[in-house]
């Protein structure tokens, strides 16, 4: 997917004003936000879990070429057959060359943000294999021809009647307006496809070495279509997915739907070994699994490297104050909200995304929420430090900075601005005490706000002159 | 270089220089062959009872009775009630059961694209979630419980495991080690992708039913 | 008991009243207060800027300010949590000033969090009085735990309702430079923050950080109301800056 992460600041102001995209986030914030909150409520022990959770995660990147060792050993003992791809265009031309390999002629996939990564659908239909999406939200984002707004419900930016318009255009039947007809429809539309794809792709949220297994966590039936129907099945993972054991995988498993869309567990988890079996009468011919390494071992090897425990549940951009109010599309890559704010840097280069970590309040409700700990704002902050120290921020601002620092370490000095500032502010704040508009340092203050006017006197000054009454009476 | 060589060097070379001594395989070996059973929620239920409620929660139905042999009386009834076709595909380990004396058509094979009532059993259920677990296998076809409209699952009431730790042991200790896939099942299948709007009957089943057998 | 006063370059310069408010509450409790006439900044915006090298000289001068002292009080959550949180991550390799900001981490609180955990006041007389409600700024809530700490303090007086709005923890979208940065979407934050502010019913916002403070009171001046108060927590609690007067 390419990117437009350097519009975000224009892209984020048009989101703000548009009546749709606000009213779809004002619904997708109260849903995922009470929904998470009801279903940690089960877990007395939350804070024990997710510690665990992230120590294991960390455990897993600190040791991964032993696991991914591990897990190929025994997929491979399963008779999946296990491929790796170092680039976008590796992985798209495996893919490719597995289907032509099959005859491929039509492909069902199931939702994959690596997919969303590598530009995958896009390459696969150049060569003239057919391509269907069959997550609802993928499907109907497909239809449109946009990209997805959020990691787990991809078309939480489109409104029913936007899609009730898609279908009757795109399907060319009588317009409908009800949810469940509409969700009634993309079902009957995509049965037959489920039942004549020659090949299935799907994503994988875990690899689990103890089995060699791949597990997918999904809600709608679709993974276990895609998984299940076709004579082949490809699985993209990469090589942060792998987890030790079924264990971490139950452990994990707590965590994940229920920080993603508030449920105790997700209505289906498929765990997939290998092709059939002798005997079977359903499943897959071939399995394949592609592990993809683009950027992940750049940023293991960084002081970014945190982020790699993300389990993509998406409950950091639920609960962000900066994405419910902007959407997903400002952030311009695949992930949006706190983790798009470090991976976009840190995967598609730091000066293609200077605001998206410049774009954050600090407050943390990402960092709380968190099923694993990543410390996205402190990895926000070290995405500032290499901005800065590389000098790819505006001179103005880097100049306001020293300015600053400079007088903050000359008391004398900043004693007698401050002074001087305050008393000026006061006389321009005149009777009302605000400032209405501020020229040039500040400017973005004032388009929505006033600012009160300081009070006069600095507080050392007040102190100061305390200590002096002060004195003077003790020499009295 | 492979793009397999490739990676896994990249990979040690990142740990290096991030400061740990590489991959310590002996905390790898030791927690591959004596897994780490993290820290779990309070369990303090009864697994019968807990199953019912998480699974009615998650929008199945629930039937109970002594005996297998009551298990086609009872799914006729299901059916007539809910108006379904009294006919279907299910598992051939329940293929000695009354079926057509309860005036169902029953066929014992995977289930294809025109079926619309699939029954199966489960190797075992998790309490904690009202979760059925189903093993793929000759016999236990993974398209009874996906394609047909209407999934209904026998369940014995001692397949009723706690949590899925408890899976685990269950998995670990078949012969054949694990078959190609193990669905977890909680429930028809769902989505609410459009204005955050729950619908059930998405792409697998619309409705499960669940009769637990205590025998 | 030497109590260290950081009172916020932010504070000294806008508003003092938090400063004076802050320094009798704790000579009132029986504190000796020091308050190191060189201070300026704790070096939040260099820090959060990317600019570590200005962070560290400016925490440098900060901890030999406070070198001598029991404890230091600051009447902001967001400050507090740079020297308590954050002063340890600037210096993790450098061993003297790592050493040295884990003492003074240690001695640092907020004031609200000082007040109720260290002196344990029982008693708080104000002339204050009124609906009030409580913003819980991000930094003091999220990594210092304030939150019952004020409440606490607030149910001592008389005369006075708290009626909290459900969205009391939600970022008002100050932070810092954003603020000036991405204005539009700060001043969303802030024009979301007020909605709830006059939801509520209160006359007064009460809250512990300058910043939201000067967030979420400009952004009520520019909707229109001039009417809803906004005090830091320190005014509230010594009885100061409630009506139009400059401090002495």
């Amino acid at each position: 997917m390419e990117i437009t992460s350097h519009q975000f600041k224009k892209t984020a102001s048009l989101k703000l004003r548009d009546q749709k995209v606000q009213s779809a986030l004002g619904k997708a914030k109260g849903k995922f936000v009470v929904a998470r909150e009801r279903a940690v409520k089960e877990l007395d022990n939350l804070e024990e879990i997710r510690q665990a959770a992230a120590d294991m995660r960390s455990h897993c990147l600190e040791n991964l070429d032993s696991y991914l060792e591990e897990w190929e050993k025994n997929a491979t003992a399963k008779g999946t057959v296990v491929h790796w791809a170092e680039s976008a265009e590796e992985l798209n031309s495996l893919v490719v060359e597995i289907a032509k390999r099959n005859n491929v002629k039509k492909i069902i996939k199931s939702k994959s943000m690596i997919g969303e990564e590598t530009g995958l659908n896009r390459f696969v239909e150049g060569h003239g294999i057919e391509v269907k999406e069959t997550d609802l939200g993928e499907y109907i984002i497909q239809q449109a021809g946009e990209h997805p707004s959020h990691i787990i419900a991809p078309a939480t930016h489109k409104s029913k009647d936007d899609i009730a318009d898609l279908f009757a255009e795109k399907h060319q039947t009588p317009r409908l307006d009800d949810i469940e007809a509409l969700t009634r429809e993309a079902r009957e539309i995509l049965r037959p496809h489920f039942l004549t794809a020659d090949m299935g792709i799907t994503g994988a949220n875990f690899m689990i070495a103890e089995t060699g297994s791949t597990v997918i966590v999904t809600n709608e039936g679709n993974g276990r279509m895609t998984t299940t129907m076709p004579r082949v099945h490809v699985a993209i993972s990469s090589i942060e997915k792998c987890i030790p054991t079924l264990d971490d995988f139950a452990l994990i498993n707590r965590l994940l739907p229920r920080s993603a869309t508030g449920q105790s567990i997700s209505n289906y988890v498929s765990m997939t070994t290998g092709p059939k079996r002798e005997g079977d009468r359903d499943g897959p011919e071939e399995f394949h699994v592609i592990i993809l390494d683009v950027g992940r071992t750049r940023v293991l090897g960084s002081d970014l490297r945190d982020a790699l425990r993300c389990i993509r549940c998406g409950a950091c951009m639920n609960h962000c104050p900066v994405y419910q109010n902007i959407g997903g599309h400002s952030y311009g890559w695949v992930y949006p909200g706190p983790i798009g704010s470090v991976l976009t840097p840190a995967y598609k280069g730091i000066e293609n995304a200077l605001d998206l970590p410049n774009a954050a309040t600090f407050c943390n409700q990402c960092g709380v929420v968190c099923p694993v700990k990543i410390p996205l704002p402190d990895l926000m902050r070290k995405l500032r430090e290499k901005q800065f120290m590389r000098n790819l921020r505006p001179f103005a601002e880097r100049l306001g900075l020293k300015v600053w620092a400079t007088l903050a370490m000359q008391p004398f000095v900043y004693s007698i601005l401050t002074r001087t500032v305050a008393r000026i502010g006061k006389l321009i704040g005149g009777k009302k005490r605000y400032l209405r508009k501020f020229y040039l340092v500040g400017s973005e203050w004032t388009k929505q706000r006033d600012m009160a006017a300081p009070q006069g006197r600095t507080f050392r000054e007040i102190y100061g002159e305390r200590q002096n009454l002060s004195k003077k009476e003790d020499v009295r | 270089m492979s793009a397999r060589e490739n990676i896994l060097s990249r990979i040690r070379a990142a740990n290096k220089s991030a400061g740990n001594a590489g991959s310590d395989s002996a905390r790898v070996a030791g927690r591959l062959s004596n897994p780490v059973l993290g820290p779990r929620p309070n369990l303090d239920w009864d697994p019968e009872e807990q199953f019912i409620r998480k699974s009615v929660a998650s929008a199945s139905t629930i039937a109970q009775t002594d005996s297998m042999e009551n298990v086609p009386g009872l799914v006729n009834q299901y059916l007539t009630e809910s108006g379904l076709p009294r006919s279907g595909v299910c598992w051939g380990e329940f293929s000695q059961l009354p079926w057509a004396e309860n005036e169902i058509e029953m066929e014992f094979r995977p289930a294809t694209g025109d079926d619309k009532v699939g029954v199966t059993g489960c190797d075992c259920a998790i309490a904690e979630t009202g979760t059925l677990v189903l093993l793929s296998s000759p016999d236990q076809h993974a398209t009874s419980s996906l394609l047909p409209e209407t999934h209904i699952a026998v369940v014995r009431k001692r397949q009723i495991l706690k949590t899925m730790e408890d899976v685990w042991g269950f998995l670990r200790e078949r012969p054949s080690g694990l078959p190609r896939q193990v669905n977890f099942i909680s429930g028809p299948s769902r989505t609410a992708d459009i204005e955050m709007t729950l619908v059930y009957g998405a792409h697998g089943p619309y409705r499960v039913h669940i009769i637990i057998v205590n025998d | 008991m030497r109590v260290g006063l950081f009172v916020t370059c932010l504070a000294d310069l806008m508003r003092p009243s938090i400063g004076t408010s802050t320094l009798k509450l704790l000579e009132n409790a029986g504190c000796e207060v020091i308050f190191p006439m060189t201070q300026t900044c704790c070096g939040q915006p260099a820090y959060n800027s990317g600019d570590s090298e200005n962070a560290k000289r400016l925490a440098k001068k900060l901890i030999s300010e406070f070198a001598d002292v029991d404890y230091v009080v600051v009447p902001s959550g967001s400050c507090a949590g740079m020297i308590k949180e954050h002063y340890i991550k600037l210096f993790e390799s450098d061993k003297e000033f790592l050493s040295k900001s884990e003492w003074l981490g240690a001695r640092t609180f907020e004031l609200t969090d000082f007040l109720v955990n260290v002196l344990r006041i029982e008693n708080i007389e104000s002339s204050f009085q009124g609906d009030i409600t409580y913003h819980d700024s991000c930094a003091g809530l999220r990594e210092l735990g304030i939150k019952e700490q004020p409440r606490k303090l607030l149910s001592k007086l008389q005369h006075v309702a708290i009626k909290e709005m459900p969205g009391a923890e939600q970022c008002c979208g100050f932070g810092g430079t954003f603020s000036i940065k991405y204005g539009d979407i700060s001043g969303r934050l802030a024009d979301l923050k007020c909605e709830e502010v006059e939801q509520s019913g209160a006359d007064t916002l009460v809250l512990g950080d300058l910043g939201c403070i000067l967030n979420i009171e400009g952004r009520l001046r520019r909707r229109g109301n001039s009417k809803t108060k906004v005090l830091h927590i320190a005014e509230v609690l010594a009885g100061e800056n409630l009506g139009d007067e400059t401090p002495k």
